[in-house]
C-alpha cells in the first residue's frame, strides 16, 4: 500500500483511537468478573478462557492506547489495534448472527452504562479499524519517540 | 523478539500485558479464577417442586431418563432439521424463545423442573438456552449433557416429526 497518509490526520487518528482504548479499558480494568461475565455471553470462547481474557485484554487496551498517544512502538501498537478490532468485529457478528441479544461490554460492563450489541457496533469498530491501518500505512514518523525514527 | 520491528512491538505489547493482567489478577482483591467455572453435574436431584430454590444444573443420561419416567417437560435447543429428524418423546422444540416460553407456560409453572438438551456433549446451546430461560424466570433448569447422542444410543423413547 503506498504511504500517503498526511501527518496531521495520522497524528488526529493516534490522538482518536488511543483515548477510546484507554477509556474502554478503563471500566473493565476496575472490574474484571463483569468483564469476564461480559465476554461469555458472546459464546465463543471456549473452555472457560474468557476469565484469562478478563485479564488481560483491558490492559491490552491500555497499553495500546498509551503507546499511540505517546508516541512509542506506534507499528506495534497499531498492529494490536487491528487485531483486536477483527476480533471485536467477528465477535459482534457472530452473536448477531446467531441472534443472541447481549450487552456489547465494549466501554463499560456495569448494569447502567450498557449498551447492547448492533449494527452501529460494527459499523464503529469497522472505523477504527479503517484508522488503524491509516496509523500503520502512515507516511513520515512525526512526533514518534521509541524507536527513534530513521 | 527485536522491538525495533513491528511484530516485534506487538509481540512485547501482547507478551507485557499478559504478565501485567496475570499479576494484577493475583494481588487485587477482587481476583476472578483462571478458568470460568462451568456447570456442575448434579450428584443427586429431586425433581419435586417443594423447595422453590432456583437450579441450574446439569445431568447425566440416567438421571435424564428417571426425569424423563416422571414426566418432567424436555426442551430441544437444537435447530429445527434436528429436531424433525428425531427428538425425545414430547419434547418441546425452539423455534423462538419467547414463543417456546409461553407454550412452557401454557403447560406448567415456573418452578416445575424443565431438561434442556442438544446435540451431544460438545454443543453449548442447551447452556445458552437453560441461561436464556433462567433470565426468563424458570427456576428448576437441568441441562442433558450427552443430549440426542446418547439418548438415541441408549435406544430410549424418542419419536419424528410428523
Amino acid at each position: 500500500m503506498t504511504r500517503y497518509f498526511k501527518v496531521q490526520i495520522v497524528f488526529f487518528f493516534r490522538l482518536i483511537i488511543g483515548i477510546i482504548f484507554i477509556y474502554a479499558s478503563w471500566d473493565k480494568i476496575a472490574h474484571p468478573a463483569a468483564f469476564a461475565t461480559a465476554i461469555g455471553n458472546y459464546h465463543a470462547v471456549p473452555f472457560g478462557l474468557e476469565n484469562m481474557m478478563a485479564m488481560v485484554l483491558p490492559w491490552l487496551e491500555l497499553f495500546v492506547g498509551v503507546c499511540l498517544v505517546a508516541g512509542i512502538m506506534v507499528d506495534g501498537a497499531a498492529i494490536m489495534c487491528i487485531l483486536m478490532n477483527i476480533v471485536f468485529i467477528f465477535a459482534i457478528s457472530q452473536a448477531l448472527a446467531r441472534g443472541i441479544d447481549i450487552e456489547c461490554g465494549c466501554f463499560s460492563v456495569s448494569k447502567e452504562g450498557g449498551e447492547n450489541i448492533g449494527l452501529q457496533t460494527i459499523l464503529r469498530d469497522i472505523a477504527y479499524l479503517a484508522m488503524s491501518f491509516v496509523i500503520l500505512y502512515r507516511n513520515e514518523k512525526r512526533l514518534e519517540f521509541f524507536p527513534k525514527p530513521v | 523478539m527485536d522491538i525495533r520491528t513491528p511484530l516485534g512491538q506487538s509481540v512485547f505489547l501482547l507478551l507485557f500485558s499478559c504478565i501485567v493482567g496475570f499479576g494484577s489478577n493475583l494481588v487485587r482483591g477482587d481476583s476472578i479464577p483462571w478458568i470460568a467455572p462451568q456447570i456442575e453435574i448434579a450428584e443427586s436431584i429431586t425433581p419435586e417442586t417443594e423447595s422453590n430454590e432456583p437450579v441450574l444444573a446439569a445431568i447425566s443420561l440416567s438421571q435424564a431418563k428417571n426425569l424423563f419416567d416422571d414426566g418432567t417437560l424436555f426442551v430441544d435447543a437444537r435447530d429445527d432439521a434436528y429436531y424433525t429428524a428425531g427428538h425425545i418423546q414430547g419434547a418441546l422444540k425452539t423455534a423462538f424463545l419467547m414463543e417456546l416460553i409461553f407454550t412452557i407456560e401454557a403447560i406448567q409453572d415456573k418452578n416445575a423442573p424443565l431438561v434442556v438438551y442438544c446435540g451431544d456433549p460438545g454443543c453449548g446451546d442447551s447452556e445458552d438456552l437453560a441461561y436464556n430461560l433462567q433470565d426468563s424466570g424458570f427456576n428448576k433448569l437441568y441441562v442433558f449433557k450427552g443430549g440426542w447422542l446418547e439418548w438415541s444410543k441408549a435406544g430410549y423413547p424418542s419419536e419424528r416429526d410428523q
